[in-house]
């Protein structure tokens, strides 16, 4: 095979040339005076270059490329028609027509008669290589590797039967007229694979008889004029290749025969095709509108006219009761009230918001209501879980719906329901989406109430590490220098999560920096700055305003004194300081008491909140955090703890803050590995260390 | 998160079974919530079975707190775990509610 795909560009030429050849020993054959220098050539050469001619036609059609497109047969008959086809008649015809016209020119026998009958011959084995090749396209239509089988087979029978006549072998007659007769009957089977005309709608139908009988009508003609030639003129040229000839017309005849027929008898069904195709067509439009993301109105609409043509209704009416909607409905060829007194008989026999089917108006109760129709159906349009309205066909005659019309309808009910549920979730998606925008904002302005640069002396050195659960978190923490070398530190957690706890964080952190403002009206030092306990009350106060009733906020202030090597702090509800002590070589907890801001809304609070000094050493190391660290859990739900958190600390205190951190947090992460985080997690590591570095080291 | 109630005359005894969490919260708030709790003298919160509670949980009773003293009703909980009064302790609400470790003690209180 991909021996003649790689021939396949020279075959056109060749069977040009091959042409050309013959039509010079035609020429010499009939006319052996007309050149007297040169011999009269041979029978066989000239059956020969027939032969060549044909099969390089044949061989030139059969690997052309695919010519049907799609299911567009009659564009496929029409190039079969208007062109080989049409070509072929109209040179025949105008042979013909000069031989009847008894015009002077061309006398039979003459050379131009010669050149007109190969000129046709030609075209005619063209004709045929189109026309057969082109059933082949209409034959394999939607064919079984079988039938492609079969065809090869037809193919490879009349190649024999071209190769039969070069040889000088005359098979017996009987023979040859048996193997005609199988190879007849062979086409005339094939003939009867005529799937395509099922694809064609009515007009299409009618075209395809059309061009079929115009294929019909060229055979004809060639048939009637080889007679004629045959008959009327003295021999001219050896026969043609009769069998292969026959046998191709033959079938190119049958098949266009059998297929006018059975596209005419076809016709009176076609209506039927067309419907079930518009049926499946509407479908397709009702799920597209789906996907172009139209409104429910436009749904509803397109669900009305597709059922009103499908089931062809002479009036009907649309009820849509969908509260998210104001479409509620249409109406076509009916009243108003005509359609409100159908519903509400239905509603009378409590019979509203089910399939309906009434064949007989005029002999039921309907018969009341005086309406011009006799067929009523109803079909209603919910889900599970809604109900969204009804819609109401009539017809003018009695008996005049089946229930195959229930069926689709019901199939176009719930594919419009599955459509307004779909735009219902697109809806909601879009919201969604646009909330995750938000929240991706409200991201990005926490992120930037992060501290970015820790504070940096060679007193101390402070770590930190903070990561929120969800978007946006509730744990805050924030640094301030004051005067005289003195350095406050605040951590917290906002009770619940989300935008509610993101806004009670950066509320705090404006309290934070509000209220550690250096006090002008201060009759001493240490009055300048709010002590944390008085920082405590003070925001507690400034909250309880704002806070909602079930919220609260836990917290803890720092004040770190490094001139003087001491800090003060109050703890507000939040978590114990973890501490190792240099000198006693020991890790513990501060155990200090203190309520959590918000849950006490009066001037009472301040006896709830202490304030706790302490003189630091060099090496001393503070570790403050947030409940997400202790209560952490693993894949047993057992929390991390406070007590893991202090070995940790014993085990790392001599390293640097950062590596603190990182030590705590490696053990951490390898506690809670493969379990979600529930809450915020902060956490900060403070080393302090000596007042300078130490002389003469 | 279960809620069992059982109530004489003046008291009302809550028993809290399972996790106290931001959804079961809810339930726990809509109890609270309801009016005729104010008619009770006392009310009793057993905390034996309840295993964990988090921040949306202590804010259902932080919420009601004002409510409950003005009305002159007695919160008392009693029968609690260790690592749940721990979280009582550190937010200082052992200062603020009554906590008592038995039940006979609470129905003394």
């Amino acid at each position: 095979m991909s021996f003649v795909r790689k021939i396949h560009p020279f075959l056109l030429p060749f069977s040009v040339l091959s042409w050309l050849a013959l039509l010079i020993c035609t020429l010499l054959y009939v006319h052996p005076t007309l050149m007297a220098g040169l011999p009269t050539p041979p029978g066989w050469l000239l059956l020969g270059l027939q032969a060549l001619f044909t099969a390089a036609i044949f061989l030139q059609e059969r690997y052309q490329t695919e010519r049907l497109r799609g299911i567009d047969f009659n564009r496929l008959l029409r190039h079969l028609v208007l062109g080989p086809a049409l070509v072929a008649a109209v040179c025949v015809g105008l042979h013909l027509g000069m031989h009847y016209a008894q015009q002077p020119l061309p006398a039979a026998g003459s050379v131009l008669f010669t050149v007109f009958y190969t000129i046709n011959v030609g075209l005619f084995v063209l004709l045929l290589a189109r026309t057969n090749y082109t059933w082949r396209s209409l034959v394999l239509f939607h064919g079984t590797e079988r039938l492609r089988r079969q065809w090869l087979w037809f193919e490879i029978l009349l190649g024999v039967t071209l190769l039969l006549r070069l040889l000088s072998w005359t098979p017996p007659l009987g023979l040859a007229t048996g193997l005609l007769g199988v190879l007849a009957a062979f086409g005339a089977y094939l003939s009867g694979r005529q799937k395509w005309v099922a694809y064609l709608n009515r007009r299409q139908k009618l075209e395809a008889v059309l061009l079929q009988l115009a294929v019909i009508l060229v055979m004809g003609l060639f048939v009637f004029y080889f007679q004629h030639t045959q008959t009327v003129l003295r021999l001219l040229a050896p026969p043609t290749q009769n069998a292969f000839l026959l046998l191709n017309a033959f079938f190119a005849g049958f098949y266009a025969l059998m297929g006018l027929l059975v596209t005419l008898f076809n016709l009176p069904t076609a209506g039927v095709f067309e419907q079930k195709r518009e049926e499946i067509l509407s479908m397709q439009r009702l799920t597209q509108l789906i996907q172009r993301g139209q409104t429910p109105e436009e749904v509803y609409r397109m669900f009305f006219d597709s059922a009103i043509q499908t089931v062809g209704a002479d009036a009907a009416w649309l009820l849509v009761e969908d509260v998210e909607n104001e479409y509620t409905g249409q109406l076509y060829q009916l009243r108003p009230e005509q359609g409100e007194a159908i519903r509400q008989l239905l509603t009378d026999y409590n019979l509203n918001n089910i399939e309906y089917l009434n064949n007989d108006l005029a002999n039921s109760s309907f018969r009341q209501l005086e309406l011009p129709y006799g067929s009523l159906m109803v079909m209603p349009l919910h889900s599970s879980k809604r109900q969204y309205g009804n819609i109401y066909m009539l017809k003018q005659y009695a008996q005049a719906f089946d229930r195959e019309n229930l069926s689709i309808l019901q199939t176009f009910a719930s594919q419009t329901v599955l459509s307004i549920e779909n735009l219902q979730l697109i809806q909601a998606s879009l919201l969604t989406q646009r909330v995750q925008d938000e929240l991706k904002i409200a991201s990005a302005v926490q992120e930037s109430l992060i501290p970015k640069n820790l504070p940096i002396d060679n007193w101390f050195e402070i770590s930190s590490h903070a990561v929120s659960a969800t978007e946006v978190g509730g744990d805050f923490y924030d640094f301030l220098h004051l005067p005289g070398r003195r350095l406050a530190v605040l951590i917290g957690d906002v009770s619940g999560k989300g935008v509610t706890a993101a806004f009670h964080v950066a509320q705090m952190k404006g309290i934070f920096h509000a209220l550690m403002q250096e006090n002008p009206l201060a009759r001493n030092e240490r009055e300048k700055f709010p002590v944390p306990s008085k920082f405590m009350a003070q925001a507690n106060d400034a909250l309880g305003r704002c806070l909602e009733k079930s919220a609260f906020i836990t917290a803890s202030l720092y004040i770190i004194d490094y001139e003087h090597g001491g800090f003060v702090f109050a703890r507000a509800g939040h978590c114990h300081t973890l501490y190792y002590h240099s000198i006693k070589e020991e890790v513990s907890y501060f155990h200090t008491t203190g309520l959590g801001l918000g849950i006490i809304r009066n001037d009472g609070y301040e006896k709830h909140i202490k304030n706790q000094f302490y003189d630091y050493n060099p090496g001393d190391v503070m570790v403050i955090y947030t409940d997400g660290i202790v209560e952490a859990r693993d894949a047993a739900q057992d929390e991390y703890g406070e007590d893991r958190l202090l070995r940790m600390l014993e085990q790392s205190f001599y390293l640097d803050a950062d590596q603190i951190k990182e030590y705590i947090l490696t053990d951490l992460n390898e506690f809670s590995k493969g379990q979600p985080m529930h809450d915020d997690q902060t956490l900060l590591v403070i080393k302090f260390k000596a007042a300078q570095p130490e002389a003469g080291l | 998160m279960k809620i069992t109630q059982n109530s004489t005359d003046t008291t009302l005894t809550l028993l809290l079974d399972g996790e106290l969490d931001a959804s079961s919260s809810v339930l726990l708030d809509n109890e609270l919530s309801k009016p005729e709790i104010l008619r009770y003298q006392k009310i009793l919160v057993d905390c034996r079975q309840l295993n964990y509670i988090s921040s949306a949980g202590l804010g259902v009773f932080i919420s009601h707190l004002q409510t409950f003293q003005d009305a002159n009703v007695k919160l008392i909980f009693f029968n609690m775990q260790e690592k749940v009064h721990n979280v009582f302790e550190i937010l200082g609400l052992d200062s603020l509610m009554t906590i008592v470790p038995s039940l006979a003690e609470a129905e003394a209180a």
